[in-house]
């Protein structure tokens, strides 16, 4: 007995609506207004998600848009892009289309892995999502041997793996930056520092002072960048992959941010009240509505513009994801 | 044909596919100028070069987190696990990652990769010397092949080295020096298919990996007793041959399941189970290693683990014929 053959998978319709990605280039006018968009994009596809009557165990990317945004406005489709279970919106800000994101998240067949994979799992490799998965720090290895793959194949990619801040105590982070350095993988290590593992903070789960200190011992460059302005990330970013794709080895960036609501959609809030309210100064999306406003390039109709705009994309989305079919549960145990 | 050790069937199954295949690559620890720990890559280090035979640190968790990343993005990556105990510190990536993948990706994504692992108790104590099959037969989406001749070791390796998915080859430290008869024709050995031994009437012996040795043997101490057994080589654990196993059970009515791991949710209890279902009135019986870690000392290691003398008292008993 052969093991199963994978079936067709679903030809998710790329004429549907998803962000208008950013481009890999000098951050001119244009794409400022692309990377503000992304970023209302993210933050109101959320909001339509918990507008489900089922939302399901979900991990919001609320506070973390301008990582997501900044990190894929740097990536060629072609740079595989893993992630972690926090993938709502680092798989929009890569192009995954909106409704089927959304059918995804909620289990039905419209989504790009028929509803499978869901939040922690969802992949769509043809826009360069190679994977979000679900285990903390569990993609680390992964996205090292995904590196490997592309230095010996020669495709000249880069290999870009986001994880968060708890998974900097694993050992598979060691073990990654081990052979990242050893081998000079072309892999670019992204820490979503939000500052919490659910409730442990960093400084009660890690050690070191500052996570990029982790980067130190194996001679990786690593920078720390103010994870809630969308410009920096990119540039940042766009540094390291050039460095990476000319051969120079591994990146690590540390991205600081912060998430404004709780760990997932069922947890309990545990951060200090305060404290969670003092990260409204460093909504990301408010800070750069706010910066493109005081430098000229927003004003109130523009902005009125584009939330219609998205707007209609969500609901265009919720459409789809409404009419989107359950899965025959004889699909659960295909492509095994 | 020709006669080749156990460890140079599976050196010559690696240079074939790593020669038919470019993207086959190796990595593990000591396998590269030193020819792996069993000798069992002696030369393809030399012949194939540094980027396809990698050693790597001592990091089993990245070790299989990179074949797995590497098989998803177009390499075809077998990882050595020097002692299977150590694949507990690599399960991750091979149980949540690639085993899920084709699943969970809606066939858009696989890992085809292989994971050699060496199994058994050869004297270096309790984590040098576990036999766990039956925790990756328990895994959805795992390949478990765990040959105990040369020419299957040959055989299924190579089959291994081509398969859709992730496959664990489960080897044995007391395999390494034995001989054996390998094709000079290369040829490839389909998973799920069992191999029968030895023929008998009286009872059906199952075995894999090293017991099936260790089962012939006790077979030719029944045989003189005038019982005659039916040995079955399981070779592949998952998918598992219920064909072989029925037909051979279906003429004997008995049926005695051995391994060298633990009894407790076992490969035999598995297959009993199975096999009960399969062949009615079917009797069986299993028998594998004590309820203990395994020692270094010899005399406890022998004490803990099944031989031929257990092997065929397990077959008398079921039998209704009482030990020797």
């Amino acid at each position: 007995m052969e093991p199963q053959l994978g079936t067709t998978f679903y030809d998710v319709s790329m004429n549907e609506p998803r962000v208008d990605l950013p481009q890999r280039n000098i951050p001119d006018g244009a794409e400022r207004h692309r990377r503000l968009q992304a970023l209302l994009f993210l933050r109101q596809f959320e909001y339509a998600l918990l507008r489900q009557p089922k939302p399901g165990f979900q991990l919001l990317s609320r506070g973390q848009e301008a990582v997501a945004v900044g990190v894929c406005a740097e990536l060629k489709t072609t740079d595989p892009l893993l992630c972690s279970g926090r993938s709502i919106g680092v798989a929009l800000a890569r192009g995954v289309p909106a409704g089927g994101m959304l059918a995804e998240l909620i289990g039905k067949d419209g989504g790009p892995n028929r509803g499978r994979a869901g939040r922690a799992h969802v992949s769509m490799p043809s826009v360069g999502l190679f994977g979000a998965h679900g285990v903390v720090a569990g993609n680390l290895t992964v996205a090292a041997g995904v590196a490997l793959a592309q230095q010996q194949l020669g495709t000249g990619a880069v290999t870009c793996c986001i994880f968060g801040d708890g998974a900097c105590g694993a050992g598979a982070l060691h073990e990654t930056l081990n052979v990242a350095a050893l081998w000079q993988l072309p892999l670019l290590l992204v820490c979503d520092n939000n500052g919490y593992a659910v409730s442990t903070s960093v400084r009660d789960g890690l050690a070191a002072r500052q996570v990029i200190d982790y980067a130190a011992p194996f001679g990786i460059p690593a920078a720390s960048v103010d994870g809630t302005d969308v410009d920096a990330v990119a540039a940042a970013v766009g540094e390291a992959v050039a460095a990476i794709r000319s051969g120079k080895g591994p990146r690590f960036l540390d991205l600081q941010c912060v998430r404004l609501g709780p760990h997932s959609t069922l947890t309990r809030e545990e951060r200090p009240p305060a404290e969670v309210q003092a990260f409204d100064a460093h909504d990301p999306l408010r800070i750069y509505e706010q910066r493109l406003r005081s430098e000229g390039l927003l004003d109130d109709a523009r902005w009125a513009a584009m939330q219609a705009q998205v707007d209609a994309q969500i609901a265009q989305a919720e459409q789809f994801a409404e009419l989107a079919s359950w899965p025959d549960a004889a699909e659960a145990v295909l492509d095994v | 044909m020709s006669r080749l050790f156990f460890r140079e069937a599976l050196c010559r199954a690696m240079a074939e596919e790593m020669e038919r295949d470019p993207r086959v690559i190796l990595m593990g620890q000591d396998i590269a100028a030193h020819g792996g720990s069993y000798a069992e890559t002696r030369g393809l280090f030399e012949r194939f070069g540094a980027a396809r035979v990698r050693n790597t640190p001592v990091a089993e968790a990245v070790t299989v987190g990179l074949a797995a990343g590497a098989a998803a993005a177009g390499l075809r990556p077998l990882a050595f696990i020097t002692y299977l105990d150590f694949l507990m510190l690599g399960l991750d990536p091979l149980v949540n990652y690639a085993a899920k993948l084709r699943f969970k990706s809606a066939g858009q994504l696989t890992a085809p990769m292989v994971v050699k692992a060496t199994a058994g108790a050869k004297g270096q104590g309790p984590t040098h010397a576990q036999s766990i099959e039956p925790w990756l037969m328990n895994v959805p989406g795992l390949t478990v092949l765990a040959p105990s001749t040369a020419g299957d070791a040959y055989g299924l390796l190579k089959t291994a080295l081509r398969a859709p998915g992730p496959v664990v080859f489960i080897d044995h430290k007391r395999l390494f020096p034995l001989g054996g008869v390998v094709p000079d024709q290369e040829e490839t050995i389909p998973v799920g298919s069992a191999a029968l031994r030895r023929e008998g009437r009286d009872v059906t012996i199952v075995a894999h990996s090293y017991m099936s040795v260790v089962a012939l043997e006790a077979a030719g101490a029944l045989s003189k007793a005038g019982i005659e057994a039916d040995v079955i080589d399981l070779r592949s654990l998952w998918p598992i041959d219920w064909d072989t196993l029925s037909a051979s059970a279906g003429r004997t009515g008995h049926a005695l399941f051995v391994e060298e791991g633990q009894e407790v949710c076992g490969v035999g209890a598995e297959l009993a189970f199975g096999l009960q279902e399969r062949v009615p009135g079917l009797r069986v019986a299993r028998l594998g290693a004590r309820r203990a870690p395994v020692s270094a000392s010899p005399v406890l290691e022998a004490y803990t683990i099944p031989d031929a003398t257990r092997i065929a008292d397990a077959a008398r008993r079921l039998l209704g014929k009482g030990a020797a």
